[in-house]
């Protein structure tokens, strides 16, 4: 159990390995160990403190950039991977996920590097044209051209689910950019197996000496101060809690631009006639049994609350807990790739469902927190321990009117599962409104088609309400003399 | 230990409540194995009683399956959770729903709280304050969590919960407060339901010889419908809806003066404890507060040259807090003794939902008297052998409650020595100095997610909460 695992920092092609006189032990999850080279000691290895040095990959082409990224995606299959199967033994240990969903995600790795699917990607979000050279503006301003160029970038990465350092690396790299990426202690190895995976394909290609990759803790105010400097860093992602963006907000400082990726707590709504056949309640049902249940509930996207259009009287709460016994009993027959059973209750989160039971004129409870389990309020508003619903366990919600559910949305709400389609023209523009980022439906019945529609989004859509590629890049502008021709025709206009 | 027994009086397992009238010195003369045996009697007693006059034990004991109470882990599954004490729907706060609130509440009290006259309240403050009129004495939380917590104490047991702090405050400084008034000083509120609040005025005002006696920073009392509204309000005001929530004017007036007394409050700690400095010079005195008040003012003090001169026998009545402090001195006791030139400082362990204090010996341990029976639990929740030193989350059965079920898990981490070889001479259940917040550290050290688990934090609430 509290075997030390060794983890390198990747510097720029080269990998550290811990050694004695060189060494940082810290705590994982699931009372693992590791020990890494004290990054303290390797700032300079860690940040690009001349942005010049950018010019390799700068000058290396886009179509390059993806033939080795594409290249790298076939080295990142689970089966022979050796970097990749001490994470995923990792991970599995952590026991956020269990064995089949995580050997799904990280299944989705090569396709993630997939060569066709970066192409698009760059070139619907900033466009190849404007990250392999200068772009004139339309005439007859042709004078004027305009370049997205790379950015030095301080990644502080989520370790829920793996795929985040994985969507890091790409996401660098189709910036033309410099990443130095914090690893979450919840998940130290994945961003280095992929990097590793990289520096044996070749670790003087212009992409591999712009990734760096270690952990340090969370509010070391020297790291922070070290490396968020406007001359080592020009732009920061954070996912995660308040408290990471926290930390390092005291050290920005103008000239460094944060997008805080934070907490998201997603929902789904339902509609009244989800309820008027049992054929409608059991289709619903499986829609937000895959919808909160999908990576086991530990994702941002995942339903927490559902609210479901019902008044509140004593026939309608029991319609209600007949619509949770179905959610439970599709939570049971969700395929493990997509769901499973927990091994362990969640201690916290189960007193609380007991609590929640005590109270019957409030509450009505079904299931657990290792099946699954729903909470119904008996009243308009959701538990007041929303925020630690997990373990495949959402709160119905009963409300007269889905557009009063506005007044719990903010910017914290990201993904909003629907069912029936007809209800979601309704809501669409005012949920855009305060706050919802996203709308996917709960209809189909079928579970592995729902989880599959729900995660099949064309290349290079925005990501919680904001497009991260084109934010991350510095968008430059090449003003020359205005031609002649351009001045007479100006001039003869007036 | 036969000897003790010899000398000790009998304890009558039917009134727990009456065990300190002869003083802690007869109780810490017993070892707490000796005692077992009146311990589980008295629990039985309690569950008996309360396992048909307590709804929400009823329902509880129900549900496990437990029908009697043989032994003490018989009783664990009985434990209340701190989340029992608010499993109201936040929305009946916001909405100020008296009559639910009172109802939800007396499902915790034996007392029939159907026969409170509520007529005409739309405040928590009020309601408390009928509930006081009607013989209740309930407290609540600071609300830190966003959420009140309320626990079902009466007027019945104020009398052994008034004897054990006094015990309590006998034991680790020497003063009898029975007999001894003393000038006491606390840089508070005045009073209010907040149970430390409450306490306070409940105990300090007799303690301290009538209310002239008893100086405190506020005169006003904190509000029960602020703190339990603040986080709600904060969010209106963002919105620009603060009017829209149906507020009573004279809350949102009370807002406002609190706001203004907040930002004003560094200062007026000061300028009070100076003004103490001076009148007070060369007489006996009692301080209060929390250590990180103490700590505050003995360093402004120090920055302005100044130098308290305290009559002799002055003490210093100490618990809990650093809120709000950065950089707390190491040896902050020994930095606000040598301030204040007061070397008698006392403490005790406790929480709201105990009557019976844990006093600090001379060792610096607190020692449990014998009318809490008290419990460790590790992280799986299985109960700790009671040998040898233990640490764990702290839970414990409250024999004094007389009318609600004392059976509580609490959210400390703490150590328990079990040994009764304490080189101060007290016997009982020793807990060590360390005090943290029992919470789990299953993300390692530096857990990142993406998705929405961490508390809602809210400077306003923080900023309230830091009050008491």
């Amino acid at each position: 159990m509290s075997e030390l695992r060794d983890i390198p920092i990747i510097a720029r092609g080269r990998i550290l390995m811990p050694a004695d006189g060189d060494a940082v032990e810290f705590k994982g999850r699931g009372g693992s160990s590791f020990r890494s080279p004290d990054p303290h000691k390797h700032i300079q290895d860690l940040v690009l403190g001349n942005a010049a040095h950018l010019a390799d990959l700068n000058a290396t082409k886009m179509a390059d950039i993806i033939e080795f990224l594409a290249e790298a995606g076939k080295r990142l299959r689970l089966e022979d991977n050796p970097y990749l199967q001490e994470s995923f033994t990792l991970a599995l240990q952590a026991g956020g996920l269990a064995e089949p969903i995580l050997r799904g995600v990280y299944d989705q790795l090569p396709y993630m590097f997939d060569g066709q699917s970066l192409t698009a990607q760059a070139e619907q979000t900033i466009g190849i044209p404007y990250l392999d050279g200068w772009v004139p503006a339309p005439a007859p301003h042709e004078n004027v051209r305009v370049r997205a160029v790379g950015t030095r970038q301080l990644h502080i990465t989520a370790g829920n689910v793996p795929v985040v350092a994985a969507l890091t690396i790409v996401r660098g790299a189709l910036t033309k950019s410099d990443i130095l990426i914090k690893s979450p202690s919840n998940d130290p190895l994945t961003a280095n197996a992929i990097a590793r995976t990289l520096i044996e394909l070749d670790a003087s290609n212009p992409v591999v000496r712009h990734i760096a990759v270690a952990y340090w803790k969370g509010g070391d105010e020297f790291m922070d101060s070290q490396i968020i400097r406007t001359s080592r860093i020009d732009k920061i992602t954070a996912w995660g809690g308040m408290s990471s963006v926290k930390h390092i907000q005291k050290f920005l400082s103008p000239g460094i631009d944060l997008t805080a990726l934070n907490p998201k707590y997603s929902m789904s709504m339902i509609g009244a006639e989800a309820l008027e056949s049992e054929a409608a309640m059991e289709e619903a049902a499986t829609g937000v049994a895959v919808i909160a249940g999908f990576f086991n509930q530990t994702a941002c996207a995942n339903t927490r609350v559902v609210y479901v259009e019902s008044d509140i009287d004593e026939d309608s709460i029991e319609k209600l807990a007949a619509f949770g016994r179905k959610i439970v009993t599709a939570f049971g027959e969700l395929p493990p790739v997509i769901s499973t059973p927990f091994e362990k209750p969640n201690e916290d989160l189960a007193a609380e469902l007991e609590a929640a039971a005590l109270e019957d004129d409030f509450y009505h409870v079904e299931g657990d927190t290792l099946g699954g389990g729903v909470v119904i309020s008996k009243f308009e508003d959701r538990v007041d321990f929303y925020d630690q619903l997990n373990n495949r366990v959402v709160n119905i919600v009963p409300v007269s009117n889905l557009r009063e559910v506005a007044k719990w949305c903010d910017d914290t709400t990201q993904t909003v599962g629907i069912y029936p389609e007809a209800i979601r023209d309704e809501l669409l523009d005012t949920f855009s409104l305060v706050g919802v980022q996203r709308m996917v439906s709960l209809s189909g019945s079928d579970p592995m088609q729902i989880f599959h529609d729900m995660h099949t989004l064309p290349p290079g859509m925005p990501h919680d309400g904001i497009e991260p590629l084109r934010r991350n890049v510095r968008w430059v502008i090449d003003q020359r003399p205005a031609s002649d021709h351009t001045q007479m025709m100006s001039i003869a206009a007036e | 230990m036969t000897e003790a027994i010899l000398d000790a009086p009998t304890l009558a397992p039917e009134t727990p409540g009456r065990w300190l009238e002869h003083g802690f010195e007869a109780l810490y003369a017993l070892s707490w194995r000796d005692i077992e045996d009146v311990q589980l009697k008295a629990l039985q007693l309690q569950f008996d009683k309360f396992s048909t006059s307590v709804a929400a034990l009823e329902k509880l004991a129900r549900r496990e399956g437990v029908t009697r109470v043989d032994s003490v882990e018989d009783a664990l599954p009985l434990l209340f959770d701190h989340r029992v004490y608010k499993s109201y729907p936040l929305s009946l706060i916001e909405k100020r729903d008296i009559p639910k609130l009172n109802a939800w509440l007396g499902r915790l009290t034996t007392r029939d709280l159907s026969q409170v006259d509520i007529s005409g309240v739309t405040m928590i403050d009020h309601w408390l304050d009928r509930l006081d009129d009607f013989g209740m004495l309930v407290g609540h939380s600071s609300g830190t969590t966003g959420k009140l917590s309320f626990v079902p104490r009466s007027k019945v047991e104020f009398p052994a919960w008034q004897r054990s702090y006094y015990e309590a405050q006998r034991a680790t400084t020497g003063v009898d407060a029975y007999t001894d008034p003393v000038e006491t000083f606390f840089p508070g509120y005045r009073g209010g339901h907040q149970m430390m609040m409450k306490m306070l005025s409940l105990f300090n005002i007799p303690a301290a010889g009538g209310p002239e006696h008893y100086h405190t920073l506020y005169q006003g009392h904190i509000s029960s419908d602020l703190l339990s509204l603040a986080t709600r309000m904060q969010v209106a005001e963002d919105r620009g809806e603060l009017n829209q929530l149906g507020l009573d004017p004279a809350l949102l007036q009370a807002r406002e003066a609190l706001l203004v007394q907040g930002r004003r409050r560094e200062q007026d700690i000061e300028a009070w404890f100076f003004e103490l400095f001076e009148e007070f010079r060369g007489k006996r005195v009692k301080l209060g507060g929390s250590f990180g008040d103490l700590v505050k003012t003995a360093r402004s003090g120090i920055a302005k040259g100044l130098k308290p001169e305290f009559g002799a026998g002055s003490f210093i009545m100490t618990g809990g807090g650093m809120k709000g402090l950065k950089d707390a001195p190491d040896d902050w006791e020994g930095y606000v003794k040598e301030y204040f030139g007061i070397q008698n400082v006392g403490m005790f362990f406790g929480m709201s939902e105990v009557m019976g204090m844990s006093p600090r010996c001379s060792q610096g341990n607190y020692h449990i008297m014998p009318h809490t029976i008290p419990l460790l639990f590790d992280r799986d929740m299985k109960l700790l052998p009671r040998e040898g030193e233990q640490t764990g989350r702290y839970a414990f059965f409250d024999l004094m409650a007389e009318t609600y079920w004392g059976g509580f898990i609490s959210g400390d981490q703490v150590s328990i020595n079990w040994e009764e070889d304490c080189a101060c001479g007290w016997k009982g259940p020793r807990i060590g100095p360390v005090i943290t917040r029992f919470h789990e550290m299953e993300g390692g050290d530096d857990k990142i997610t993406c998705a929405g688990t961490a508390d809602a934090y809210n400077e306003f609430m923080d900023f309230v909460a830091g009050e008491s």
